[in-house]
């Protein structure tokens, strides 16, 4: 501290200076910018000081009709008004345009002269061309152009060299339209038979049309016109079009020229660049040199405008799509490369596809099988990658195949990989986990204990299975479908096998393939646990009889049907009948006295057996031999209480089937007479055993649907002798007649159905319910 | 996986998301991916009423975390294919294993 206030200490004990720069001090690069806010006063331009205050002077209460007098701005501002920026941005267009204009320009008299008779006004003074003709020097490009257009402003004179005088309008039409006529029906080399101003323009139309054609920029309508129109008949629509004065038609000849083309082009592209005449503006080459088109015959040459406008077309789809180019960095692109391939290694990974995306494979496939002519589309968009690329021409296959081989090499990459799917750094605050397509980033991390405590148990339940409790049933159900699904896998993969020839040896695939279905379909029939032992004097249920209870297990049953072969198939259905009687739908499926409708549970099992397990049983039986029939039945005699079954839905449906199937060997004839005979014993015990009890087959109530006592009935009644029938009609009369009282009294659709359900049986004793009156 | 592979057989059928915000929206299911987002088109809010803002909205993305409910179209379900999806999702390793 001084006297005076100063500071008093020396440079080197206050240390850096903070606005000095130095080694600790982030260089501000805008410190000069803050300087000047900060010392404005010191600086001598100040707003208010040189401002001289005429804008307050200026008269605005007029303003209102500005827009009146200059034109509304509401438009943005164009800037047609930057000539000298235009042109410059076109100058090497131009340097082009002046070259192929010097070069056609020898020939323009001559072109005009064709031109001109198109329009009837060429008598006019030849004062005004002067006037429209472009001036070459306003383009930058001084005395070369200019002199050229000299000869142009006699058009008339020059036209009819000799000879002729001046044609009328009619005369001039006619000869264009014989011309045109001509043209279109010859090529373009035949020398035309009319007037003699008519070779020259076939000599030098096409200098001038050609490069059009091909540097046009490939819009609509120019496609169209190549397609549909020929060179001089172009010519005479674009001048009808443009409604074209004659005197114009000079000026129209550059505009029409490709450096004037490339102009409209440059403007139209964002970016100029500079332009080669050869190139289109999408650097496409232009190819095929127009003297070329002149010599093609027609059929070639209207296959080369098709390819042109082909060309034409494609080029026009390039380059909108080229508006995008360069949008990413090659950095983007990989990242989003990298981003794909991951999705790929962890979707195509085929294995674990079946079974993370089962639901949707399958789901498609039975869509697609329930009808066919509906393309798989999606399915097809999904999947396309994984079928084979079969069927496609090659330089597709090519490219799918790299992709496809690339994909490989990363998943066998990725695999390689040790799979941790978390990492603990060091220091890090938790868990960093990686998420791939599959496996998003989990959420909850729940260690399953491989404790031994889980094993032992359920081996001991396996050991103990005939005490069956729910748990055990439930997962020996579980394993059966675990099996099932396993096979229907299987099954799935033999469509991947080489297609066999019938008189093929199998090969090692084929043979593999079969070995282990067999094993697959073994495994299943042992998780049935139909082969366990019955044991007659064991109160337990058979363990396939109390898994079949669920209705689980019910479903399952016709998918397990179609893996079993014959001898199988035949253990299931006489495990059945074996135990029909304790069967779950038997069972429970009698009415109690009070009754009139069993309980909504048991209805509901009774009718999952009736629609899954039953159809399958049937199909069987129904093609079943008389022998099986019979001993099936006889079993049943033997073993099951047949009053109490033929009680049930069920029960009666297993009867029905036996009888009506004997019916059919027996009419169809064949069967050993020995047979024959032994269904007759077997059919007498079942009539006897039901004698007396064929009322007790109704369901109680008169409204019920009692249409399977009536088949059941009628499938007896059929096999029935004299006093079997008789007795048969005695017993159920009442019945009869209750049904046939109550179909008339009941709404049409349902008195036709009772009826008719009488009938079935009233037919099988060759009587009618009509008779009945 | 398994709901992701569910709710692509689901595509171009009508279901109803009800959000978390309790806004319930019904439309076409356009696509889903493995995160459960949903794209759907030609939506109707179920009470326009009450979001009138959302009234001349056509198609709408919606992020999976937001949904609390999808309601299914009975009909396109198949429960028993279902059931099987469900089991061998349980035992990948059971099944490559077998």
């Amino acid at each position: 501290m001084s006297f005076f206030g100063f500071d008093t200490s020396l440079p080197r004990d206050r240390g850096h200076p903070a606005a000095a720069p130095g080694f600790s001090q982030a260089t501000d690069h805008f410190a000069g910018l803050s300087n000047v806010d900060d010392d404005d006063d010191d600086d001598g331009i100040d707003f208010e000081d040189t401002y001289d205050g005429l804008g307050d002077k200026l008269d605005e209460k007029d303003d209102a009709f500005n827009d009146v007098t200059f034109g509304a701005l509401e438009e943005a501002i164009g800037k047609d008004f930057d000539f000298h920026g235009a042109t410059a941005r076109v100058a090497d267009a131009m340097e082009e345009e002046h070259e192929v204009f010097n070069r056609s320009a020898r020939n323009q008299s001559v072109a005009r002269v064709a031109a001109a008779p198109t329009q009837p006004a060429r008598v006019e003074p030849p004062t005004h061309v002067p006037v429209l003709r472009p001036d070459m020097s306003l383009w930058g490009s001084g005395p070369t152009a200019a002199p050229q257009p000299e000869p142009q402003p006699e058009p008339a004179p020059v036209a009819p060299p000799v000879g002729r005088k001046i044609l009328s309008l009619e005369e001039v039409e006619a000869q264009i339209l014989a011309n045109n006529e001509q043209r279109h029906q010859s090529s373009f080399q035949q020398p035309p038979a009319q007037g003699r101003q008519l070779p020259p323009q076939h000599q030098h139309i096409p200098p001038m049309v050609g490069p059009q054609l091909h540097q046009y920029p490939p819009q609509p309508h120019d496609l169209h016109q190549l397609q549909s129109q020929q060179f001089p008949a172009r010519i005479q629509s674009m001048l009808q079009r443009n409604q074209t004065p004659p005197q114009v038609q000079h000026h129209q000849i550059p505009e029409h020229h490709p450096g004037a083309v490339s102009l409209q082009q440059q403007r139209m592209q964002p970016m100029g660049q500079p332009l080669n005449p050869s190139r289109n503006q999408y650097g496409m080459t232009n190819h095929v040199p127009t003297p070329q088109l002149q010599k093609m015959t027609e059929a070639e040459k209207a296959r080369f405008l098709e390819e042109e406008s082909k060309r034409l077309k494609r080029n026009h789809k390039i380059a909108q799509l080229a508006r995008y180019n360069g949008l990413m960095t090659p950095a983007d692109k990989n990242f989003i490369t990298r981003i794909q391939l991951q999705h790929l290694v962890s979707i195509n990974n085929a294995e674990d596809n079946a079974n993370e995306d089962f639901y949707y494979i399958v789901h498609s496939a039975i869509r697609a099988r329930t009808n066919p002519q509906q393309p798989l589309n999606q399915f097809a968009q999904t999947y396309l990658f994984r079928q084979s690329a079969r069927g496609r021409n090659r330089q597709q296959d090519n490219h799918l195949q790299r992709m496809e081989q690339q994909v490989q090499r990363a998943v066998a990459a990725a695999k390689a990989r040790p799979k941790a799917s978390q990492l603990v750094l060091e220091g890090s605050l938790g868990k960093i986990s990686f998420s791939n397509v599959k496996t998003p980033r989990p959420m909850l991390n729940i260690k399953k204990s491989d404790a031994p405590g889980g094993e032992p148990i359920r081996r001991t339940q396996h050991s103990t299975f005939s005490s069956a409790d729910r748990k055990s049933l439930l997962r020996a159900i579980e394993n059966v479908y675990d099996a099932l699904l396993e096979l229907e896998v299987h099954e799935r993969e033999r469509a991947k096998l080489p297609i066999l020839m019938p008189d093929q040896q199998p090969q090692q695939a084929h043979v593999e393939w079969a070995e282990k279905r067999d094993q697959l379909a073994a495994k299943l029939w042992k998780e049935t646990k139909i082969m366990e032992p019955i044991d007659p004097t064991s109160t337990a249920t058979h363990p396939f009889i109390a898994i079949l209870s669920y209705s689980k297990m019910k479903r399952a049953v016709q998918r397990i049907f179609r893996h079993l072969d014959p001898e199988q198939r035949v253990t299931v259905l006489t495990m059945i009948v074996v135990h029909l009687g304790v069967l779950d739908v038997v069972k429970h499926g009698v009415y109690l006295p009070d009754e009139t409708q069993l309980p909504s549970a048991v209805r509901e099992e009774i009718e999952m057996f009736a629609a899954s397990v039953l159809p399958p049983l049937l199909g069987y039986v129904y093609e079943a031999p008389l022998s099986i029939v019979i001993g099936l039945l006889g079993i049943l005699l033997e073993r099951v209480d047949v009053v109490a079954v033929s009680k049930t839905k069920i029960g009666l449906a297993f009867l029905t089937m036996f009888s009506s199937r004997a019916e059919i060997v027996k009419q169809a004839g064949g069967a050993p007479e020995n047979e024959l005979q032994q269904w007759q014993m077997m059919y007498d015990r079942l009539f006897d055993s039901l004698q007396e009890h064929w009322m007790e087959c109704f369901p109680p109530g008169m409204f019920v649907d009692d249409v399977y006592v009536w088949q059941f009935l009628a499938s007896i009644a059929v096999g029935a002798n004299m006093p079997q029938q008789q007795a048969l009609v005695s017993a159920v009369k009442d019945r009869v007649m209750e049904n046939v009282r109550a179909s008339k009294t009941l709404p049409p659709e349902l008195g036709a159905q009772k009826s008719a359900n009488v009938n079935l049986f009233m037919r099988a004793i060759g009587l009618d319910v009509e008779l009945l009156g | 996986m398994l709901f992701f592979s569910f709710f692509k057989t689901l595509v171009d059928h009508e279901v109803t998301i009800e959000l978390k915000n309790d806004l319930s929206i019904r439309g076409t299911l356009k696509s889903v991916d493995q995160f459960l987002n949903i794209k759907l088109d030609d939506i109707m809010v179920l009470e326009e009423a009450k979001y009138p803002h959302l009234a001349a909205v056509r198609n709408v993305f919606i992020r999976g975390s937001v949904v609390r409910y999808v309601h299914l179209p009975a009909g396109a379900v198949d429960t028993a294919l279902l059931e099987d999806a469900t089991r061998r999702g349980m035992f990948p390793e059971f099944l490559a294993g077998g």
